[in-house]
């Protein structure tokens, strides 16, 4: 169980990171940040982390999640819809 | 029935599938039960359609059932079987279908390893394309709470991946554990 926070409590050698997070925790950010998937925009002071590095995880974060939403969807998925559609009429 | 549901929202909803699977398969890390999940949803969504408004957020609607149905589900599960920690990642890291790329597996890896509310903050902003504060309503919590987990979030993968001390500027060097 939680091998990440072992490893986290091991390997912290970012300065004051966790400090800051707690701190945006408990203070509560500002809601009115614009709506964008741009990576470096998102890029947030408090997380420690370059802009470049965070850029990086979220090219790998995407490729992962677009190789499946990439897939052909599964034909009993799309014979649902059709069916329901079909009840529907009736 | 009283479903007479528009061509375009049909349209709309075959359109999102694609989303649905990949973030039900990063909830769950199983295929086929992300895919039993997304049924449910469509399910769900089709006969809840007069509740949606035509012309609002269908993606962040049907983001929103698949996530509250497997929370549910997960939560009665847990009652019968309590799913030992780590057999999530277990079951992805075995998945046949998913080897091949090599340092999007070593990625894989590092995302299921992700405490799930992380991860899914991470997914819904990050790769799904919603905003904090959509990403916020879909999981019913505060901006805040959803800017923090993402940060977490990356904070966690860059020192599993043992990124956190250098730059990642060209992507395999990056991915490369230096530990």
């Amino acid at each position: 169980m939680n091998r990440g926070r072992n490893s986290k409590d091991r390997r912290l050698n970012m300065p004051g990171a966790s400090k800051k997070m707690d701190q945006s925790v408990e203070t509560g950010t500002p809601a009115d940040h614009g709506a964008t998937t741009d990576d470096a925009a998102l890029a947030e002071p408090e997380t420690g982390l370059t802009p470049n590095l965070q850029a990086h995880i979220g090219r790998h974060v995407r490729a992962v999640f677009d190789e499946v939403a990439r897939e052909p969807i599964p034909e009993h998925l799309l014979r649902l819809l059709k069916d329901l559609e079909r009840s529907g009429d009736k | 029935m009283q479903h007479k549901v528009s061509a375009s929202l049909k349209d709309a909803l075959v359109g999102e599938m694609g989303n649905l699977r990949a973030f039900a398969v990063s909830l769950c890390g199983d295929k086929e039960r992300a895919d039993d999940l997304v049924q449910e949803t469509l399910f769900k969504a089709w006969n809840h359609l007069d509740s949606f408004k035509e012309g609002t957020n269908l993606k962040a609607w049907l983001f929103t059932i698949l996530r509250n149905t497997y929370f549910s589900e997960r939560r009665k599960r847990k009652r019968e079987v309590e799913d030992a920690d780590g057999t999530y990642a277990a079951r992805l890291a075995t998945h046949p279908e998913q080897h091949g790329h090599m340092d999007l597996q070593d990625f894989r890896a590092v995302l299921v390893r992700l405490p799930d509310d992380q991860r899914e903050a991470l997914v819904l902003v990050g790769a799904a394309g919603f905003s904090y504060e959509e990403a916020a309503e879909i999981c019913n919590c505060a901006v805040g709470t959803i800017k923090s987990r993402v940060n977490r979030a990356r904070n966690r993968i860059a020192e599993m991946l043992g990124l956190a001390e250098h730059e990642a500027g060209q992507d395999d060097v990056g991915l490369t554990k230096s530990a």
